[in-house]
């Protein structure tokens, strides 16, 4: 590890007359932080590897959580502090002034895997396939802005259409597939179909999609042993040690979930029921009964980016998107099928588009999609119902406490209020 | 034999060196030559009203350099004193000089006692701090307070920090909370940067010691608040009973030399040193308790539907924390209380926190050496149940002559504070924040039994404090004075941390062990030479060099999930990790300062400091401070009345500077883990141009006595400018860099008047009343963003031009009056937020009297008001809006409940009704009141003294903080409890604290 080191130039004179009697040395040292020109080194090409990674993973901490309280993927039961759910989201909106944290991090992921890679690049490449690793985290750090964010930014430019997050996103995952091992290209492969999918580029996310096998999963790494910005977000906070800041109580999973009130449940959506309430009262509801997920066991848990299911739910959406209703509902059966759940049925096409919906949800749970799909179904009006209680109900103290249902994060307030080019 | 008193008219350019060189000139020719024609000179001091022993007088013979200082008794002895005739003269800060014409016999001792008379204003006082070597008062253009201990404090005072509050116009003093050794914030002249330190630098015997805070306990993962979010003071690691004085220099007019780091002021302890004589031992012992006055609403104003108490007994006074607060216990016969549950039964069996102290302490000296050695220790619970402080201070000053011209001044002290907290502040681990929130608080229950456990949490701290300075001060020729001194500040700070196995929020366990290492080296250098310019004008030359380089070292380690109970280390650990931080900053700089002087009336002070540092950024440079004052005694002319009394008018300006952080100046990425694989991140954007932020101060005033030396007044207004501040300039987000960076860009400006008026009422034989004020009048405001963002910097706290720095803005309540649903504005973009005033407080009154009563008995109190600011009560905030059925809350609740919510004003619906809640509804007035202390001091008989071998004792009885007021907007808590990141915070906040308690003390002094 390098240690920064160094000596203003002007002082040289009086410093000289200190080193007298300080020992000759008079430079600030700090061996904790590394300046920019070490990062040049090949020696530190892993490590900025790990960085991008690193980044993309807090910014998805953030989003995922906060999304799946907006889409009653979660119900707050408790904190809205450091690892609590604010009260304007437990209310559904997405205030400018609330959500820096989750644009700052966001951004800083998608910069840094830019930065990053054009050093690597520079330098040259030690190792191609760790650099294939860095193009498919840049991938997903723009999948992530692409699916939850109202309007892109880049690097201090002006307010953009968020499309061009697809556009880098697609681009990256090329890249990613063709320089990066087969786990990495498969993963790009399908973390591309998804992207494709978001744009409504069909043909293009089903010819990735069906590249994908069912059995594959790709995930978002998350650790137990590094502190809280490392740990998986959505169990830390589910917890009891202290936070027990969400509940499954008063959301849809609470109907067919797996839990010990519904043995039979499904078990891609797991909680547990205990006779606790959560750390707090709720404005809504008062104190809630604390039911936390079991999805996650512990706060080192992965968070699966992309998987085998996702495709198959995309080759049934892109079904629906053609008209082909009986098809589609065949694929989602299918997947409920190896889950072990009783079949889904529809009679037309609005029905199946309401149980492709129900079973995204389903299959992606607590994944840091929901409020993506959410956005681009209403963008692209898509027929088909959601839960009640995943919907607005247009009281704090009704239904799912949700007075408005916020479907993308605005740019926040710390951009707008330093970025010139946003006037 | 004349005796005569007099005030000094001429030329009096010895400085301190000269006078160390006087005394030690006397010893060594006392000792030296003890011929048989050698006589001696002994006699006593005492204060012409009072009677009283008056010690550390000078006591010289006028043109020999024989001399010596009195002791505690008053008494005096010059040996080996060649027979003849001489003029002695004695000299004491407050009391005006006097003279005598003596003669000296052969092989006989010649008695010379002193009546000194009190004096108002002390031109001829030497004061070190803030000039090249030292200076009297009539020289020096700026403001300086003086704080003589044996002279203005009556009682033994619990630390440093309760020595100084309410000492010093314009000087702010508050402790955060009741934590056992916590600090104080101390302000001078209110804030005078946004970003980096308002603490003040603290010199000891002219070493410099660290004046940030030590260390805070807690882990280095996870929320930063598992702690008992309060921190140590460095100067707590002094003995106030060790103080001889304190000096206070507080804005840039006066702290040039200083130069880059002292624009928030400086202050300076001189600890006491022995005289030439046989040993005097002064011992002490004081036993006393402390217990905190009600920071919550009575109980009788609670809604009809709570109960008097908590289900552990808790009331709304005390936030229903009081079944754990020492001194505060809820009755035994309470229905409410549990089996174990400590319980006050009657008889003292909860008077409060058992606070106890000894100390003694030795001096005395011989030709060529002088010592004061002392030893104290103290034992004092703190209110809190887990709170306990012991503490052992070891001091050894000594004094040097080897040679005529050459004196060495060797001062140690070492102090071991052994500190127990319990878990406090914004905690959900912690007791103060689950007992405040009730029923809904982590555990879902308010009973003794639920919340106990919490104190299973261990908190400790070792703070092992060193230290050490030599001052050389060589003479080679009368007008030519040299001083050396080399300085080291030393602290280790051991922190335990431990939620042990079972722990009622950590099950499997979580323990930090840190270590803290602080060190300060600091090496001075300066020379003072006199000469005569022609025209008669006195001219005195100084110059010289500071290099400081201080030094922090942290190294943690950290471990969770441990198999089973027991006394764990941390690599018994399930998981464990390691962390270290390191850093070291470089101050050095040079300096000159030329007095001009005409007819010891017209005085010209100019010099600079030039400085480097390595926190300066690459293309900085070096900074220049420049500095010119003068001082004018005009009631030494001729057309001034003597009757009008003494007067000296004064102008002073001057620049100092604060350094920014050690690397702000570069662009730096962190190195850190992601599953056991090292990682970088953009961390610091850097800023190749960053220096320190530059604060210039002018400031006028005059010192005056009047009434025949009865009464004195000090005026000083001033005007302080901080250019090129240092302000977090918020990065582009999509820029990759999400911090902000320090930037030169703003500027701000101080201004403000301060009054001290001192007046000697009645002084009749044994009747004496002595009354003291003062009032400081202080505003800020930020006269530049320097074309940034405003931005806020925590607890409501935002930097916005034009307005106080910081103000407090908040979204608000429009009708607050109302008996309607509040209007509320600020919510939307663009829509208009409310400012509530400064931060700081703007009105600083202290008022005080000091009675002498027949028998020697002294009755002295002191009292502080401070007005002005607002502040965040965070505790109301995190609890309202968890639906916690809050205290500050029952009188809404009340009129609720009985009156319907249509009687609820707009404004008790927004703080108290959840539905409308927001954080921003806890912004309150932070003006208050206290009576800091009142002690009764009363000397016991001689006969009793004698029995044990004394020469004298005396008795002291001592409250402190024992009366308050606030203002009844702020309806609970104290206005000076801060927040979790301890006393140094820009911003003052609440978060879930104990207010600092009061204290009750019984000590006697013991003099042999």
């Amino acid at each position: 590890m390098g240690t920064a080191r160094r000596t203003g130039r002007g002082g040289a004179t009086v410093l000289a007359v200190a080193a007298l009697s300080a020992a000759c040395d008079v430079s600030v040292i700090n061996p904790g932080r590394v300046q920019e020109d070490f990062l040049l080194r090949a020696e530190a090409q892993a490590a900025i590897v790990q960085g991008i990674g690193r980044a993309a993973s807090e910014a998805h901490n953030w989003v995922g959580y906060t999304g799946a309280a907006i889409t009653r993927e979660i119900h707050p039961s408790g904190s809205t502090g450091t690892f609590g759910i604010q009260v304007e989201w437990q209310n559904g909106e997405l205030d400018y002034e609330t959500i820096n944290t989750h644009w700052n991090l966001s951004q800083r992921a998608r910069w840094w895997s830019d930065d990053g890679i054009s050093k690597i690049e520079e330098a040259g490449a030690e190792d191609p396939e760790m650099l294939g690793k860095a193009y498919l985290w840049a991938g997903y750090a723009y999948r992530l802005l692409a699916e939850n964010f109202c309007d892109a930014v880049i690097d201090g430019g002006p307010r953009q259409p968020r499309s061009i997050y697809y556009d880098r996103a697609i681009a990256r995952f090329d890249q990613a597939q063709a320089h990066g091992s087969s786990e990495v290209a498969m993963a790009a492969t399908a973390a591309r179909a998804s992207t494709r999918a978001f744009q409504g580029d069909w043909n293009g996310a089903v010819a990735d999609a069906t590249l994908v096998p069912d059995d594959f999963v790709f995930h978002m790494p998350y650790h137990s042993t590094e502190g809280t910005t490392t740990h998986n977000r959505i169990q830390f906070a589910s917890q009891a040690e202290p936070y027990k800041a969400h509940t499954q109580k008063f959301t849809k999973y609470e109907e067919y979930g797996l839990s010990e009130n519904n043995p039979d449940g499904d078990p891609r959506v797991p909680f547990r029921i205990t006779d606790e309430t959560g750390d707090a009262a709720v404005q809504c509801c008062g104190q809630v009964p604390w039911w936390p997920q079991t999805k996650y066991p512990d706060p080192g848990a992965d968070i699966p980016l992309s998987k085998g299911a996702e495709m198959r739910l995309i080759e049934a959406e892109a079904m629906l998107v053609a008209g082909n209703w009986q098809d589609a509902l065949a694929k989602i059966n299918a997947l409920r099928a190896a889950a072990g759940v009783e079949p889904a049925t529809a009679s037309n096409t609005v029905e199946a588009w309401t149980e492709l919906k129900r079973e995204r949800g389903i299959v992606l749970w607590l994944e840091g999609r929901r409020l993506g799909d959410f956005f681009r179904w209403n963008r692209d009006n898509r027929p088909g119902d959601r839960h009640p209680l995943e919907m607005a109900s247009g009281s704090q103290y009704e239904g799912s406490h949700l007075v408005q249902q916020d479907l993308c994060f605005p740019i926040s307030r710390s951009e707008i209020e330093t970025n010139d080019n946003l006037g | 034999m004349t005796i005569r008193s007099f005030e000094t008219r001429r030329a009096f350019r010895i400085g301190a060196a000269g006078v160390g060189a006087v005394l030690v000139a006397a010893t060594l020719a006392t000792a030296g030559s003890a011929a048989a024609q050698d006589g001696a000179v002994t006699g006593r001091v005492t204060d012409a009203a009072s009677q009283r022993p008056v010690g550390s007088v000078q006591v010289v013979l006028v043109g020999t350099s024989l001399g010596t200082l009195s002791r505690d008794n008053g008494r005096f002895v010059i040996l080996n004193v060649p027979a003849g005739e001489y003029t002695m003269r004695v000299s004491r800060i407050g009391y005006g000089a006097m003279e005598a014409e003596i003669t000296v016999v052969p092989d006989r001792s010649t008695e010379q006692d002193f009546a000194l008379a009190a004096q108002a204003l002390g031109l001829d006082e030497l004061v070190v701090t803030g000039t090249a070597g030292a200076a009297r008062r009539r020289e020096i253009g700026n403001a300086i307070s003086q704080l003589d201990v044996e002279r203005d404090v009556v009682g033994p005072p619990v630390n440093v920090d309760a020595l100084l509050q309410a000492r010093v116009p314009g000087m702010s003093i508050t402790q955060s909370s009741a934590s056992s050794g916590g600090g104080a914030m101390i302000r001078l002249r209110g804030n005078v940067s946004m970003t980096q330190s308002n603490q003040p630098l603290i010199y000891i015997d002219g070493v410099r010691v660290r004046g940030e805070g030590f260390g805070k306990n807690v882990p280095p993962v996870g929320y930063s608040g598992r702690s008992n979010n309060d921190i140590s003071s460095p100067l707590n690691s002094v003995n106030p009973q060790d103080i001889e004085r304190v000096e206070v220099i507080k804005g840039a007019a006066a702290t040039t030399l200083y130069g880059t780091e002292a624009s928030a002021g400086v202050i300076q302890i001189f600890t006491k040193r022995g005289s030439v004589g046989e040993a005097t031992w002064t011992g002490q012992i004081e036993q006393g308790f402390a217990r905190n006055l009600t920071f919550g609403p009575d109980p009788s104003l609670r809604p009809p539907s709570e109960n008097a108490t908590s289900l552990s007994g808790g009331r709304s006074d005390f936030l229903f924390i009081n079944p754990w607060l020492r001194g505060r216990k809820p009755n035994c016969d309470d229905a409410v209380v549990v089996e174990g549950q400590p319980c006050d039964s009657g008889l003292f069996s909860d008077i409060g926190a058992y606070q106890q102290k000894y100390a003694m302490s030795v001096g005395g000296g011989a030709r060529d050496v002088r010592y004061f050695v002392s030893g104290s220790f103290e034992n004092d619970d703190g209110v809190l149940p887990n709170d306990n402080e012991k503490k052992v201070i070891l001091r050894g000053n000594f004094s040097f002559t080897p040679l005529d011209n050459l004196q060495i001044q060797w001062n140690t002290s070492y102090t071991n504070d052994q500190l127990s907290h319990t878990a406090a502040g914004n905690n959900a681990h912690g007791m103060t924040l689950n007992t405040f929130r009730r029923d809904r608080n982590y555990l879902n229950d308010e009973s003794f039994n639920a919340i106990n456990p919490f104190l299973d949490q261990e908190l400790t701290t070792q703070i092992d404090h060193l230290i050490t300075g030599v001052t050389a001060t060589f003479t080679p020729f009368g007008s030519f004075t040299n001083q050396l001194s080399v300085g080291y500040d030393l602290a280790q700070q051991d922190n335990r941390n431990l939620r042990p196995f079972g722990f009622i929020r950590a099950p499997t366990g979580i323990l930090s062990t840190s270590r803290f290492e602080f060190n300060t080296l600091t090496v001075d250098y300066v020379g003072s030479y006199d000469f005569e310019l022609p025209q008669a004008i006195g001219s005195r030359f100084s110059f010289g060099g500071q290099s400081v380089t201080e030094r922090r070292e942290l190294t943690t380690a950290y471990g969770e999930n441990f198999p089973g109970p027991g006394d764990p280390d941390v690599d018994n650990a399930g998981n464990t990790l390691g962390f270290e931080d390191r850093t070291r900053v470089v101050t050095a700089g040079l300096f000159a300062q030329n007095v001009f002087d005409r007819a010891n009336k017209y005085f010209l002070t100019v010099g600079f400091r030039v400085d480097g540092n390595s926190a300066f950024g690459s293309d900085f440079g070096v900074k220049w401070y420049p500095q010119v004052s003068g001082a004018y005694i005009i009631s030494d002319e001729d057309f001034w009345p003597q009757s009008w009394g003494t007067t000296k008018l004064r102008l002073a300006w001057g620049r100092a500077g604060r350094a920014p952080g050690a690397f702000d100046a570069v662009r730096t990425f962190s190195a850190v883990g992601w599953g056991g694989e090292p990682a970088f991140l953009p961390s610091n954007v850097g800023n190749a141009d960053i220096g320190p932020e530059t604060t210039s101060e002018l400031e006028t005033g005059f010192e005056g006595s009047f009434l025949d030396d009865r009464i004195a007044v000090d005026f000083t207004a001033f005007h302080q400018k901080t250019s090129d501040a240092l302000f977090s300039v918020l990065q582009v987000p999509s820029k990759g860099f999400i911090g902000s960076q320090l930037a030169n860009v703003g500027e701000l400006v101080n201004r403000g008047i301060e009054v001290g008026i001192e007046g000697s009422v009645v002084r009749k034989d044994t009747w004496t009343l002595d009354l003291f004020g003062s009032l400081a009048l202080h505003g800020s405001e930020v006269t530049s963003l320097g074309g940034v963002t405003e931005f806020s910097i925590g607890g409501f706290g935002w930097v916005i031009e034009g307005e106080p720095a910081p103000v407090v803005r908040s979204n608000c309540v429009t009708n607050p009056d109302a008996l309607a649903d509040p209007v509320i504005t600020g919510d939307d973009p663009g829509e208009e937020k409310c400012i509530h005033g400064p931060n700081q407080a703007t009105t600083i009154a202290s008022f005080g009297a000091t009675f002498g009563l027949p028998y020697g008995v002294t009755l002295s109190a002191r009292s502080e008001y401070q007005g002005g600011a607002f502040m965040y009560n965070g505790p109301q905030a995190a609890a309202t809006r968890r639906s916690v059925r809050w205290a500050g809350c029952f009188e809404a609740y009340n009129t609720w409940e009985t009156l319907g919510y249509e009687a609820l004003t707009a404004e008790e619906r927004a703080r108290c009704d959840v539905k409308w809640y927001q954080s921003d509804f806890a912004i309150q007035p932070a003006d208050f009141f206290k009576i800091r202390e009142v002690s009764m001091q009363a000397p016991l008989p001689d006969a009793w003294a004698n029995m044990f071998g004394a020469s004298r004792a005396n008795l002291t009885l001592s409250g402190r903080n024992f009366f308050r007021w606030v203002d009844p907007l702020m309806r609970t808590l104290d206005p000076e409890v801060g927040g979790n990141v301890g006393y140094n915070t820009q911003v003052r906040s609440m978060t879930e604290h104990v207010p600092p308690p009061a204290y009750y003390t019984l000590s006697m002094q013991v003099v042999f």
